[in-house]
C-alpha cells in the first residue's frame, strides 16, 4: 500500500515536470506558428493578405472584420527591408514580430509625420552603418531597430465601411516589401 | 518483479499522461494566466510579447496568433452576461455603458471556436464607434439580436455560444497601466427565443 502511495507520488511529481517541459517546449516545437503558416503560403518580401476576406491563413493576423491585414516575411541578414505604401486610409498600425510570432514593436500612422506609410526595419549594426552616410530616399522614413534575424512585419487597415473595400484592398495590393 | 513492473507503469502513466493532459487543459481554458478581467471582460494585454507569460507563448505558438501590438489596440472578450450567464446567439442582448479613451473601437461576435458570426442578408457583422448613434451625454446601448432593432443592432444568425469581442485601438489603455481602473460596457439580457 506505501509502496502504491509511493508510486502514485512519483507520478504527479513526473506530471508536474512533464506539464513544465513540454509548456516551455511547444514554442520551439510548433509546427504550425504564424511563420510556417505563412511560408506556406508564400516567399520572403512577398507582401500577402492574411485576413478571412481574403482567403489568407485561418487565425492568423486579423480576426476583426473591420480590418484588412496584409504581412510580409523578411531576414535581415540578407539586408535592410523597406517597407511602402501609396496614398492614405483612415487608419493603420504596423506590428513587427519575430520569428516565434512575438511582437516586438508595434507603430500605428500618428507616429508619422505625414501620415504616409513609409518604414525601414535594420538590426542596431545596420543602422550604425546606415548612419554613416543616409540615402536621399531614406530621409523621411520611420526607423524601427530590430534586434533580430527573421521576422514577419504586418500592416493591417480598418475598413470603416464596404465602400472603403476597394480602396483598402487597392492600398493593401501597392504596399511593397523589398532589400535595400 | 510484476508488481515492480506495474508501479513503475503506473509511475509513468500519471506522470506522461497527467502532464500532457493537464498542460492540454491550461491551453484551452480562455481564462488562463495572463488574463485581466473587468466587468465580465477578458484582456491579455501581455500576449504576444516577450514578456509574456510560458502558457501565453505556447498558446500564441500554437494557434499561430499574431497578437495586437501596443500601439495598435486592445481586445475585450465577453462570453458570459452581466448576471453570469454564458452568451447565447438564439438571446437578444443590450450592450450600454461607457468605454475607455481610445481613437475608435469595434464590436463583433464570435461563435465558440473565435469564428466571426455572421449575418443574415450580407448585414454588416460589426459595429464600430464612429458610426454609433449616441445619446446627447455620449453614452450609447447596442441592441445584438437575431431580429432589426432601433438605434444600434449588431445582427447576429444562428444558435450556440456565443462571445463578444470589443477591440479599442490606439488606446492609451493598451500600456496596461491603470488598465484594472478601466470602465466597459455592460452585457445585459433583453430575452431569449424558445
Amino acid at each position: 500500500m506505501v509502496r502504491l502511495l509511493h508510486a502514485v507520488l512519483l507520478g504527479l511529481f513526473g506530471a508536474g515536470i512533464v506539464h513544465i517541459a513540454i509548456l516551455l517546449l511547444v514554442p520551439e516545437m510548433a509546427e504550425r506558428d504564424a511563420w510556417s503558416r505563412m511560408a506556406m503560403a508564400s516567399d520572403l518580401y512577398r507582401m500577402t493578405r492574411i485576413d478571412p476576406e481574403a482567403g489568407g491563413p485561418a487565425a492568423v493576423g486579423s480576426v476583426d472584420p473591420l480590418f484588412r491585414a496584409a504581412a510580409c516575411r523578411f531576414d535581415l541578414s540578407d539586408g535592410v527591408v523597406r517597407v511602402i505604401a501609396p496614398g492614405n486610409v483612415p487608419f493603420w498600425s504596423v506590428s513587427i514580430y519575430n520569428r516565434g510570432g512575438q511582437n516586438i514593436y508595434s507603430f500605428n500612422d500618428r507616429t508619422s509625420a505625414t501620415g504616409l506609410l513609409d518604414f525601414t526595419i535594420l538590426t542596431p549594426a545596420q543602422m550604425i552603418e546606415l548612419r554613416k552616410d543616409l540615402p536621399e530616399e531614406l530621409q523621411q522614413a520611420i526607423f524601427v531597430e530590430a534586434p533580430l534575424d527573421e521576422g514577419i512585419v504586418v500592416i493591417r487597415i480598418f475598413v470603416p465601411d464596404e465602400s472603403w473595400d476597394e480602396v483598402v484592398s487597392r492600398y493593401l495590393a501597392g504596399i511593397s516589401c523589398t532589400l535595400i | 518483479m510484476l508488481k515492480t513492473a506495474f508501479l513503475t507503469l503506473l509511475t509513468l502513466t500519471i506522470a506522461i499522461g497527467g502532464g500532457t493532459a493537464s498542460l492540454w487543459y491550461a491551453l484551452r481554458t480562455p481564462d488562463g494566466v495572463g488574463a485581466v478581467t473587468i466587468g465580465g471582460w477578458t484582456a491579455f494585454p501581455e500576449i504576444g510579447t516577450p514578456n509574456a507569460d510560458p502558457y501565453s507563448k505556447a498558446r500564441v505558438a500554437r494557434q499561430g496568433i499574431l497578437s495586437l501590438g501596443r500601439a495598435e489596440g486592445l481586445a475585450f472578450v465577453a462570453d458570459r452576461d452581466a448576471g453570469g450567464a454564458p452568451l447565447r446567439r438564439e438571446c437578444a442582448y443590450r450592450i450600454e455603458g461607457s468605454t475607455p479613451p481610445a481613437r475608435f473601437w469595434t464590436l463583433y461576435a464570435a461563435d465558440g471556436a473565435g469564428r466571426v458570426v455572421n449575418a443574415r442578408d450580407g448585414r454588416a457583422s460589426a459595429l464600430h464607434s464612429l458610426e454609433l448613434l449616441r445619446q446627447p451625454d455620449s453614452s450609447f446601448a447596442i441592441a445584438v439580436d437575431s431580429r432589426p432593432a432601433p438605434g444600434n443592432w449588431l445582427a447576429v444568425s444562428g444558435s450556440g455560444a456565443m462571445r463578444m469581442v470589443l477591440t479599442f485601438y490606439d488606446t492609451p489603455i493598451a500600456g496596461s497601466t491603470g488598465i484594472a481602473e478601466v470602465e466597459l460596457p455592460l452585457v445585459i439580457e433583453a430575452g431569449c427565443d424558445g
